[in-house]
């Protein structure tokens, strides 16, 4: 066990909240070993609040279960180096002495707060639990902004909206006046404008009682917003620590620089590609013989491949600001400079296709439709739920419509109904001359777990009753065009990554290339890279096919760079419907214009605007 | 609530009625004659043909099945042709040792299926060896099973006994366990337990390993589930999540089961009660069925009939008890 003494934070007059040295962790998975955690230094200040930062896999939970001494067991974990926290030590200590840390010392906010509260368990129930006291419990949900507090305790976690959840866990996890919060994505499985209170909440909470958070985000954006310093991360090691201003600013880091690049914001340009992150193209082994992001990085030079560069303060820059690159500041400087310029993925060839031809008329009409599903019976009354209000649409043949909205606006209903998945209450929708193809959320839960990817493609061109062969043929041409290889047709969807099972979709939705293209939120699982890559992948498809798009997104940022035209979607009715650029920067309705001001921008995008 | 207990209460009227029509309908096609059965296998044609007019077996099926329904509104189940009695009060004799035995054999399923449960949940050591008795004993046929167990322990052992209930029963409530708790009779009390224990767990073990399993995989699924992380988070003992954050969760499932299986029990325990000679409801209906008696046979299939339907509208109660997104 070695341990490193750099210094990893300013320097601060008392002694650090959590302490993390030269700490490693292997985890075992599905019987394979590996290192997800690869020698990570961090230090929290009290009242300081650090944004840990990286894309899905790159061990910041990992880091956020050791500090909370909860890595599972069932995945073996073993330990080096040292992670402390209130001066307690977190990998040797003793299980008690762990217990009572977590009671007394630390407090935890996770990413959902439907799953992370306890659904048969009344919230006053689960607050007392850490409180040890009714009326500490109904203070606590108050100081998190939830009124009536004393009646909310009797309530279950179901019958509270998903902003009030997140709440109630805010309470939970500051009871017993924590001096460490340590909040695992909250705010991903949130609306924007919610996402945004809780934020804002985060920061009063650590205002008022003078706790620290480590907060842990995928998005630059979410980090930039809250945190006084940013830790990025890659492939279980901090590449680059600062404070948020410096990291968001001048970052000194490429990978840094590669995830502002892929953000996606309302200002950028939206002709073009959108940025992404180069694909990964080492081996496991390849890549940690060097800097594990040698492969995908523009200024990599053959030292990079061979030699892991320190977490070092930077040469020319303030204290505190330190990158673990070979590459000089300028050159990094310089890079971030040239963006947005795209990152070299070659979009696949997709010259196989044929296109639709062109029909006059509209592809998709509704006309003032209603959804009414009923509600399960409460006391004895059945409730009905308006999902969609006498909505009516027209959208042309070749045009693309991104439909905006928060959870409950009906946005998905709306789609579901277009693609004849759900019925109509009232009203007509017109969908043609083809059965449209829909592209749903989770990739992972829309494709047969025990079908192999060919077999899944090969099932969409049964009615064409072509042969055998043929079909063979046009399957690997499919997963040519999507970018993958075309060996992934005896894979099944558990073996493949996140990116690669969403363009498996794509993939079935378009080996008979439909007139209606519907996709239902096909990238907010997504990292910002992938992400961008499979909106590349379906706005290049919609050009040279001719198709129609419905593109449904509770993010504006896509919605605008998605759709020729934006609807705006809240309650189930239409509130605004235009084209994108002009209800972007001209919002007719307080709704719309709400959404766009709760959007995360970066520090250097607000300047931009201003 | 109170609209879930009446349309149960509607159900069960609805179902007990469909089925005593069916079994009207089966016995009026069956062969065998009850007369006979009722005065012997001498009587004259005439002695015959005279009860069967006084029985009121000699009008149309529909009558009958009439007059049944109406006696039974009175809580009137007929008289038996075998016993000559009443047949609830051959019931007040075999129902409770009935009950008992699949009571007592229930609580045994519960207790070994929670211990199957919980040690291979909690990866506790033995477990698996615990798992394969139990499995070892759910795939043999409870008639094989029971044989197995006489031998062993009555035969061999000599440390249970193979037959019968124990103690005489002096009342009240033909519950030995009452009853004999009632007169403070420990003697007794020790005979009825060592009287139920083989029969019990007989009874018991397929439908623990059917229950076991299914909370062990619920168990299993909650103790990875996001809430069992946040009560871990909070500081919470083992102990303490797995009681108030884990079992809750993780019961719905099983009460399920358990509920399935106790039907199914009420069914087995015809054949556990002839190979322990047991006195209950199970010997009364394998003794009434050689000779067609039906007002016995169709008593005791509504009964069970109503326990049956009974026990899952006590399983959707627990349900919702535990569960509260069921009830809003």
């Amino acid at each position: 066990m070695t341990r490193t003494t750099r210094p990893a934070s300013p320097v601060t007059a008392s002694p650090a909240t959590a302490s993390v040295r030269g700490l490693t962790v292997s985890l075992t998975r599905g019987g394979v070993t590996s290192e997800v955690l690869r020698g990570v230094d961090l230090e929290i200040a009290p009242a300081e609040i650090v944004g840990l930062v990286g894309e899905s896999g790159s061990g910041k939970s990992v880091l956020a279960l050791t500090l909370l001494g909860l890595l599972p067991e069932s995945s073996a974990p073993r330990l080096s180096g040292s992670a402390t926290v209130a001066g307690v030590d977190m990998i040797g200590g003793s299980a008690a002495e762990l217990r009572r840390v977590r009671t007394t010392e630390l407090g935890a906010i996770f990413q959902d707060p439907m799953t992370s509260l306890n659904p048969t368990m009344r919230i006053g129930a689960q607050i007392t639990e850490s409180t040890h006291s009714a009326a500490e419990s109904v203070r606590l949900l108050s100081l998190v902004g939830i009124h009536d507090a004393a009646e909310r305790m009797r309530a279950y976690p179901h019958e509270l909206s998903g902003g009030l959840r997140q709440r109630v866990m805010a309470a939970i996890a500051v009871s017993g006046t924590p001096s460490l919060i340590i909040a695992d994505e909250p705010t991903t499985a949130l609306d924007v404008t919610v996402q945004a209170q809780v934020l804002d909440l985060l920061r009063e909470l650590r205002d008022r009682m003078g706790c620290s958070v480590l907060i842990i985000t995928h998005d630059l954006g979410v980090a930039g917003q809250v945190a006084d310093r940013i830790a990025v991360m890659y492939a279980g090691r901090i590449v680059e620590l600062g404070t948020a201003d410096e990291v968001l600013r001048r970052p000194a880091n490429p990978y840094t620089v590669g995830l502002l690049g892929a953000r996606l914001s309302l200002g950028m340009h939206r002709g073009g590609l959108l940025t992404t992150l180069a694909p990964e193209t080492a081996s496991v082994e390849e890549r940690l013989r060097g800097c594990a992001y040698h492969s995908r990085c523009q200024l990599a030079t053959t030292d990079c491949a061979t030699e892991t560069p320190s977490l070092d303060p930077l040469e020319s820059g303030p204290d505190g600001h330190l990158s673990a690159c070979w590459r000089s500041p300028a050159k990094v400087g310089s890079l971030a400079a040239s963006l947005p310029a795209r990152a070299g993925v070659e979009l696949p060839d997709l010259t196989s296709l044929v296109p639709i031809p062109a029909v006059k008329g509209p592809a998709v009409e509704v006309v003032d439709l209603t959804c009414v599903f009923r509600g399960k019976r409460a006391r004895g009354r059945a409730t009905a739920i308006h999902a969609v209000q006498g909505i009516s649409l027209r959208v042309e043949h070749g045009e693309a419509l991104s439909i905006v909205g928060e959870s409950g606006s009906g946005k998905s209903t709306l789609l579901r109904v277009i693609a004849g998945l759900t019925p109509a209450t009232s009203g007509t929708v017109a969908v043609g001359p083809d059965r449209p193809q829909m592209v749903f959320q989770d990739a992972g839960s829309s494709l047969t777990p025990w079908l192999t990817v060919g077999e899944i493609l090969r099932e969409r061109l049964l009615p064409l009753r072509i042969p055998r062969a043929e079909a063979s043929r046009r399957v690997e041409s499919i997963l040519e065009s999507m970018g993958l290889s075309a060996s992934i047709a005896v894979v099944r969807p558990a073996e493949l990554s996140g990116g690669q099972r969403q363009r498996v979709v794509l993939a079935r939705a378009t080996i008979i290339p439909p007139s209606v293209l519907l996709c239902d939120e096909p990238t907010s699982a997504l990292d910002a890279s992938l992400a961008a890559s499979v909106l590349n992948l379906i706005r290049d498809l919609r050009e040279r096919l001719g198709m129609t798009v419905l593109f449904v997104t509770h993010d504006l940022a896509v919605a605008r760079l998605m759709g020729d035209r934006i609807a705006v979607m809240n309650r189930g009715r239409l509130v605004e419907l235009g084209d994108a650029d002009s209800i972007i920067t001209r919002p007719q309705d307080p709704y719309t214009a709400a959404l766009i001001a709760a959007v995360p921008e970066l520090i250097t995008d607000r300047r931009a605007d201003s | 609530m109170i609209a879930f207990l009446a349309k149960r209460l509607g159900i069960t009227i609805v179902l007990l009625f469909t089925l005593s029509a069916i079994i009207f309908f089966l016995e009026s096609i069956a062969p065998g004659d009850p007369v006979k059965a009722y005065l012997g296998a001498n009587a004259s044609r005439v002695d015959v043909l005279a009860e069967r007019h006084r029985l009121g077996l000699d009008e149309p099926t529909i009558v009958q099945f009439g007059r049944f329904l109406a006696g039974l509104a009175h809580g009137d189940l007929g008289v038996s042709f075998r016993t000559h009695r009443a047949v609830t009060a051959d019931f007040a004799v075999y129902l409770p040792a009935t009950i008992e035995l699949v009571v007592f054999a229930f609580v045994f399923a519960i207790l070994l299926a929670g211990g199957f449960a919980f040690s291979a949940a909690l990866r506790l050591p033995g477990s698996s060896v615990y798992r394969g008795i139990l499995l070892v004993g759910s795939t043999a046929p409870p008639f094989l099973l029971a044989i197995f167990g006489i031998v062993l322990f009555y035969q061999q052992l000599d440390w249970l006994p193979a037959s019968g209930r124990g103690p005489d029963d002096a009342g009240p409530t033909g519950f030995l366990v009452i009853d004999t708790l009632a007169h403070a009779d420990l003697p007794g009390l020790a005979s009825t337990f060592q009287h139920l224990l083989l029969p019990g767990l007989v009874l018991a073990i397929a439908p623990a390993i059917g229950i076991g399993r299914i909370l062990r995989s619920s168990l299993e699924s909650t103790l990875s589930a996001d809430y069992v992380r946040t009560a871990r988070s909070k500081g919470l003992s083992g102990g303490r999540v797995l009681v108030s954050h884990v079992l809750r969760n993780s019961i719905g499932p099983a009460i399920s089961m358990s509920g399935l299986q106790l039907g199914f029990m009420f069914a087995g325990v015809v054949v556990v009660e002839q190979v322990f000679s047991w006195p209950g409801i199970g010997n009364y209906l394998a003794n009434s069925i050689p000779v067609s008696d039906f007002p016995a046979i169709a008593a005791v299939t509504l009964v069970l009939g109503a326990i049956y339907i009974a026990t899952n509208a006590v399983v959707d109660l627990l349900q919702a008890a535990a569960d509260p997104r069921l009830v809003t």
